[in-house]
């Protein structure tokens, strides 16, 4: 049992997987110096839009609070910018340790990240058929796999505008020549293991 | 008679090395002081005001016993001692041998000022065309190449920065007294031999060091080099090595045959760097790479010129080395976070940023911008900056820059008369020491200082108005930005500059960081005995601290010296003994100083001889010329031994230098110091007007006027002169220790060790106090070593006698003479006499009910868990969560002080339970983490190791409610901003250190306890062991809260402080001293209550007040609240200065 517990927060039942837990571990050594100085949220430019502040964040991943920091959009926010990396004062891989617990919710296919795994999915899906981003291609992916008809609908003034900007190129999704896909290949090997 | 039992070397002149230099030097050894800068004083030179008075009182430090052997005036300005040699701009080049005979060598930079002559006039400045940057304001103003080092030194003596100056020759021609000399006519004897097979590298290579005066021949081969060395001595070769036929190499090899003294640096390119390297070993003695620049040769040139002149000298001979070599300071600009030093012209750094409040610096002391002279009415200053930084490889904590900052906010808000707003951006507000905390709380609530809890993260400079917007997140989370007028960055603590060098040369092991790494145990020796560190040489010291090691260093030294058998004693000082003066009429010589001939013009003799002789004290008036030089001075002993005078006048300039050469004359000559006055005729004005004016009739009789009053003020007083000679007082010889912890029993030994009978008593059935319980400290050291140590060695030790189940009843008597009544459990009370008397009661864990202790078993202290550990009651292994809980009643009042031990007794235990059982959950709940110094590398272990630290405030204390089976904990935590709760297997309260030390015993020997019960030291930066009344000391935890080895420290230094009394069979009173003249004393007791210094008591029996002349310092207070006049002051009696004052006023009439 985890002896300590907020009471303000009811306890949410566990949403997080089990082997979370185990990955928590690794990312907890990561950020344990942390002496709580602050100069990463100071630093973060995209902080203002964060639920829990990086030093929240970190706070919480010490204290193992999973469900706390995987019901927090704060990770997913990061634009690696390596700002917090950069000016922190004890050296900690802050910037990685977000990666590391994007890729937890990647891999575990959490709930409240649907959307950015698809998007990010459905962006190197694209980039795996042709070397780069194909715009078309990559937002069709990314509404499909949305399954959900409306969402096409909310963009579609954005993307009429960029249309007539020619930003966004017409062509038709295909498979392409994937020259890229033997590198995919390559690491999916690697990921599994 | 003064007996010199030994020599030691101290390197280094800042604080520390001035302390340890006293204190040998008032024991009797013989010193040498060095300093590679051409000032003493160190970094405190630079620093005007030190909290927590907020001034300065480095003069406290000066000897108060014997004191008329050292200079009695500002210690900034200058420091001599009658056992004290000092060496200014001069470098510890080796050292060999072993201790208690060591022989070093020094290497001192050429003076091409000579300082006995002179004058400080400064029109070598108005002609100097070289500005660079002066380093004794930080860089933040300009100097010329011929400057002050000090503005503040006396006498203060004009040097030239040789590696700005570009030897033009102006100040040489315009100097009045023919002081400088740039082309020392001594390196023309030192020939260099420039070999090389390229005509242009010889041409340039001889022109480069012609400039520099060395005396250069040249030749194209090794062939001919060698026909060069056959005809003519030379002192250096350089030489190429690729030359065609005879190479570099071989030539070398040939020309060590013939002379094997010739010392050789070999030239070469890159691609034979490994030949240049084989030439060393072979016997070359450097080398250098091509190409190079005259920046590069004549550093290296001069250096060696340096050390072969230095190596001619004999080294001298040292019983031991005490290095108090201090710091340096973090460049911000070198980080990896500069938030905009040394780009943005208003970010500084803590010591520039002391220079700007200082009279003496850029601004004169006014708070304006350097930039703009925009007026400082908001300051920043952020914390940690090259501290706690791993990054960096800094995991420490520099430990002096918390106080450091809110000491500047506090000092730069009282000149601003308020009206400045001082912000301090910190992550832990480092308050550890005694009366830090306070300090510190009434920054915050009485001044306004703001303390913000927080690491900036950036500074932004808006290039129009200069401003800097300082940027953070605030605890709660929320982005903040606020524009400051400057921002000051608390840099940290660096080992100083040459700390490796040395470190090699002495065998002494550097830590991690490049800090000197003392034994454990001790701060002061290394593994190489008769070597000790002194100050915050071995890393991170603030004032009080160093001056205390200071001590302990000078203790370890000594100890060295005395085990060495006082092999090398150098000779007693024949002392002529004094005439007896008492029955003949006053007899004055008056020497007037001509200053160089300077004044003979100007002064008529003839009316000053007739008008002096008017007096028939008045015996011979002569006229000399530099009475400061060594031919004159020679020239005025010789007319004393002539004439025969029964006291001496002398005109001349700065009086205070001539405090120690008086003492010298008065010994040569047998006549009381206190009949031989010195005057300040202000030659120097008066010689430095000579130059730009011509003076008309009228001033040239002012000036004679000014002069005959002023001879006449000294005849005044000397004629009042009490020629009686010095007054001694009997020391008894022995010491008594109260109290037989670490501190007590060290302390002990200490003096017993040099020869000294020691009486310790200790109140318990044993003697090791707090060691008996404690087990290990943070950095794995077991305790157990070393108190048996210590037991084994007090037991052994054939002075000292231990008296257990003892306690002191009753205690009377001072300096050099205490009785004090000991009772002893079934025996009879006894008597004890002693000379000094050291307070050694210590301290124990403070007893507490807060946080429901006593209810549950689960909820223990720190020293109870020490002792469950250790008695394997408590078995980490099956535990599953533990909460500790930090400043336990402590840091809030009534007990308003930090204790310093126990964060670091909690990061032990938390690292040791994570080492047995990984898995246990360790929450520490603290209010600032107090890892000073190297402990803050633990703190960071404990981090790592996966320690939850939770903070909280007073406003909102954790709540501990004991359940069943376990102990639940509530505590906000700050950051994620929500409650906790914690079901603890056990509860850890730190609830620090109160001492023992009973007032009545502190009271019964004149000593004063503090607040909180700890002894109260007569300065706690300046004279932190000692006690404001003379021969009481303290140490250990009765002096304040400490680990071990600072307990040691404090111990060594407390012994080092008696042993200065100890060490003489009787004290000499003062020149100046206090008498009551008991016909006239109504016996009111005021003077008792104004003196300062305990030097005086009523005697009830005899009815009078007596004054102990060897602790009256002589400062007048009890003369001025005595109603009868009853209280004198020798040397400054009534009529005395109303003579005084009527000469002085008969001359300007």
């Amino acid at each position: 049992m985890n002896p300590t517990e907020k009471i303000e927060i009811e306890k949410v039942s566990s949403t997080v997987p089990e082997p979370v837990i185990d990955s928590l571990a690794t990312i907890r050594d990561m950020v344990s110096a942390c002496i709580q100085c602050g100069t990463c949220t100071g630093s973060c430019p995209n902080a203002f839009a964060m639920d829990l502040t990086p030093r929240q964040l970190w706070y919480n991943v010490l204290m193992g609070e999973k469900e706390t920091i995987f019901h927090s959009k704060t990770f997913s926010l990061c634009s690696v910018c390596y700002f917090c990396t950069l000016r922190c004062p004890r050296g900690l891989p802050l910037t990685e340790t977000m990666s590391a617990l994007k890729q937890i919710a990647a891999k575990e296919n959490l709930a409240p990240y649907k959307k950015s795994i698809r998007f990010y999915k459905s962006f190197m899906e694209s980039v795996r058929r042709h070397g780069r981003v194909r715009e078309m291609e990559f937002m069709t992916l990314y509404f499909l796999s949305m399954k959900n008809p409306f969402i096409p609908l909310q963009f579609a003034p954005l993307g009429m505008k960029l249309m007539g900007k020619g930003k966004v190129s017409f062509e038709i999704p295909s498979k392409g020549s994937g020259p890229l896909e033997s590198i995919f290949r390559k690491v999916e090997a690697l990921e599994q293991k | 008679m003064k007996k010199k039992i030994g020599k030691a070397l101290v390197v280094g002149a800042g604080i520390s090395g001035i302390r340890a230099a006293l204190d040998l030097a008032e024991f009797g050894y013989g010193v040498t002081l060095v300093d590679r800068s051409p000032h003493i004083g160190g970094v405190l030179s630079q620093l005007d005001y030190q909290f927590p008075t907020d001034r300065c009182g480095m003069c406290k430090m000066l000897p108060m016993v014997d004191r008329d052997t050292s200079s009695q005036y500002c210690l900034r300005k200058g420091l001599f001692h009658e056992n004290i040699e000092i060496r200014l701009s001069t470098e510890l080049v080796s050292v060999e041998g072993e201790p208690g005979n060591f022989q070093v060598s020094l290497r001192q930079a050429p003076n091409l000022v000579d300082p006995a002559r002179c004058i400080g006039c400064g029109e070598c400045v108005k002609v100097c065309p070289v500005e660079v940057l002066d380093s004794f304001n930080a860089g933040l103003s300009g100097r010329k190449a011929i400057y002050l080092p000090v503005p503040h030194a006396i006498p203060n003596a004009y040097i030239i920065d040789t590696n700005a100056c570009s030897r033009c020759g102006e100040c040489e021609a315009i100097c009045p007294t023919g002081a400088i000399k740039l082309l020392e006519e001594v390196r023309k004897d030192f020939r260099i031999l420039v070999v090389d097979d390229e005509l242009i590298m010889r041409d340039s290579l001889k022109a480069w060091l012609e400039d520099e005066g060395f005396a250069v021949d040249m030749a194209a081969s090794g062939p001919e080099a060698l026909n060069h060395l056959s005809k003519q001595a030379y002192e250096l070769m350089l030489a190429d090595i690729k030359m065609p036929g005879m190479d570099g190499v071989e030539l070398l090899q040939k020309a060590k045959e013939v002379f094997p003294d010739l010392s050789v640096v070999m030239m070469t390119a890159y691609a034979t760097v490994e030949t240049a390297v084989e030439a060393m070993k072979i016997g070359a003695l450097d080398y250098l790479l091509k190409p190079f620049d005259p920046d590069t040769l004549i550093p290296m040139i001069i250096r060696t010129y340096q050390d072969l002149e230095a190596s001619k000298e004999p080294p001298m001979e040292v019983g031991a080395l005490v290095l108090c070599g201090g710091t340096s300071y973090f460049d911000p600009a070198e980080g990896k976070n500069t938030y905009g030093y040394g780009l943005y012209p208003n970010v500084v750094t803590s010591l520039e940023f002391e220079r700007i409040l200082s009279g003496t610096g850029p601004n004169q002391g006014r708070l304006v911008r350097l930039s703009d002279g925009k007026p400082l009415r908001k300051v920043a200053w952020l914390q940690c900056v090259g501290s706690r930084d791993i990054k960096i490889d800094a995991d420490y904590c520099s430990s002096i820059c918390c106080m450091h900052a809110i000491k500047e906010a506090l000092v730069a808000k009282e000149r601003a008369g308020g009206a400045l707003e001082a912000a301090i951006f910190y992550m832990d507000m480092r308050t550890f020491g005694k009366s830090f905390q306070r300090y510190r709380d009434r920054a915050e609530t009485e001044h306004d200082v703001r303390f913000e809890k927080g690491r900036v993260h950036s500074i932004l400079y808006d290039e129009n108005s200069g401003d800097l917007m300082v940027r953070h997140v605030d605890y709660s989370g929320t982005y903040r930005e606020e524009i400051f007028d400057m921002v000051v960055l608390s840099v940290g603590q660096r080992p100083a500059l040459g700390t490796t060098a040395l470190a090699e040369m002495v065998e002494m092991p550097l830590n991690q960081w490049g800090f000197g790494q003392t034994e454990p145990f001790s701060l002061t020796r290394i593994h190489k005995e008769g070597i000790v560190l002194g100050g915050s040489f071995s890393g991170l010291k603030d004032i009080s601290e160093s001056v205390i090691q200071a001590s302990a260093a000078a203790l370890s030294a000594s100890r060295a010296i005395h085990a060495g058998g006082g092999s090398l004693t150098p000779e007693p000082t024949p002392e002529a003994p004094l005439f007896d003066i008492s029955q003949e009429p006053p007899k004055v010589m008056i020497a007037v100083c001509t200053c160089g001939d300077l004044l003979s013009k100007l002064l008529d003799t003839q009316r000053l001889v007739r008008n002096l002789k008017v007096d028939p004290a008045v015996d011979q008036v002569d006229f000399l010329e530099q009475t400061c030089t060594v031919t004159g001075w020679e020239n005025l002993i010789e007319r004393v031994e002539k004439h025969t005078p029964n006291r001496i006048l002398i005109g001349s300039c700065l009086p205070d230098v001539y405090a120690k050469k008086i003492r010298e004359l008065g010994r040569r000559v047998g006549l009381n110091p206190v009949l031989i006055e010195v005057v300040d005729l202000m030659l120097m004005a008066r010689v430095s007007n000579l130059k730009s004016e011509t003076l008309s009739a009228d001033e040239i009789s002012k000036i004679n006027s000014d002069v005959l009053a002023i001879l006449g003020t000294g005849l005044a007083r000397l004629k009042w002169a009490d020629p009686d000679p010095v007054s001694y007082e009997k020391i008894l010889q022995q010491a008594l220790v109260v109290g037989g912890g670490i501190a007590g029993m060290s302390s002990a030994l200490a003096i017993a060790d040099h020869g000294f009978q020691v009486d310790l008593i200790e109140q318990e059935e044993m003697l090791g106090g707090n060691l008996n319980w404690l087990q290990r400290t943070l950095d794995g050291n077991t305790t157990k070593s070393i108190l048996d140590e210590t037991l084994l060695k007090v037991e052994k030790h054939p002075l000292i006698r231990v008296h257990t189940h003892s306690r002191v009843r009753a205690s009377h008597g001072q300096v050099g003479r205490f009785y004090t009544t000991v009772e002893a459990k079934e025996k009879d009370a006894f008597t004890l006499k002693h000379g000094v008397t050291i307070l050694a009661a210590g301290g124990v864990e403070a007893v507490t009910t807060s946080y429901n202790y006593g209810t549950s078993e689960a909820i223990v202290t720190q020293k109870e868990l020490e002792k469950k550990i250790h008695a394997n009651t408590i078995d980490p292994s099956r535990l599953e969560s533990i909460v500790m809980i930090q400043c336990v009643d402590s840091r809030q009042e009534p007990r308003n002080y930090c204790s310093r031990i126990c964060c670091t007794t909690a990061l032990k235990h938390a690292l040791n339970f994570k080492e047995i059982n990984p898995e246990i959950n360790v929450y520490i709940l603290y209010r600032d983490m107090m890892t000073y110094g190297f402990t803050e590398s633990y703190y960071t272990k404990a981090r790592k190791a996966g320690v939850i630290f939770i903070r909280y405030d007073l406003a909102e204390k954790p709540r501990v409610t004991p359940m069943d089976g376990s102990v639940r904990v509530t505590a906000v935590e700050p950051i994620i901003r929500q409650k906790v709760q914690i079901d603890a297997d056990l509860v850890v309260l730190a609830t620090g250190i109160v001492p023992r030390l009973p007032k009545d015993l502190a009271e019964s020997y004149g000593a004063t306890v503090d607040r909180d019960g700890f002894f109260e030291a007569a300065e706690s930066k300046w004279r932190p062991v000692d006690s404001l009344k003379e021969g009481i000391f303290a140490c250990g935890l009765a002096h304040s809260p400490r680990n071990i080895t600072e307990s040691i420290a404090t111990a060594e230094a407390a012994a080092q402080r008696a042993l200065r009394i100890l060490s003489h069979e009787r004290m000499p009173a003062g020149k100046v001293v206090a008498e009551v003249r008991h016909s006239l004393c109504s016996l009111c007791e005021r003077c008792i209550e104004a003196c300062p210094y305990g030097a005086r008591r009523v005697d009830l029996e005899l009815e009078k007040v007596l004054v102990s002349p060897a602790m009256c310092q002589g400062c007048g207070s009890c003369a001025t609240v005595c109603p009868n006049s009853a209280s004198t002051l020798a040397g400054f009696l009534d009529q005395q200065m109303f003579d005084v004052i009527d000469s002085a006023l008969e001359g300007t009439a």
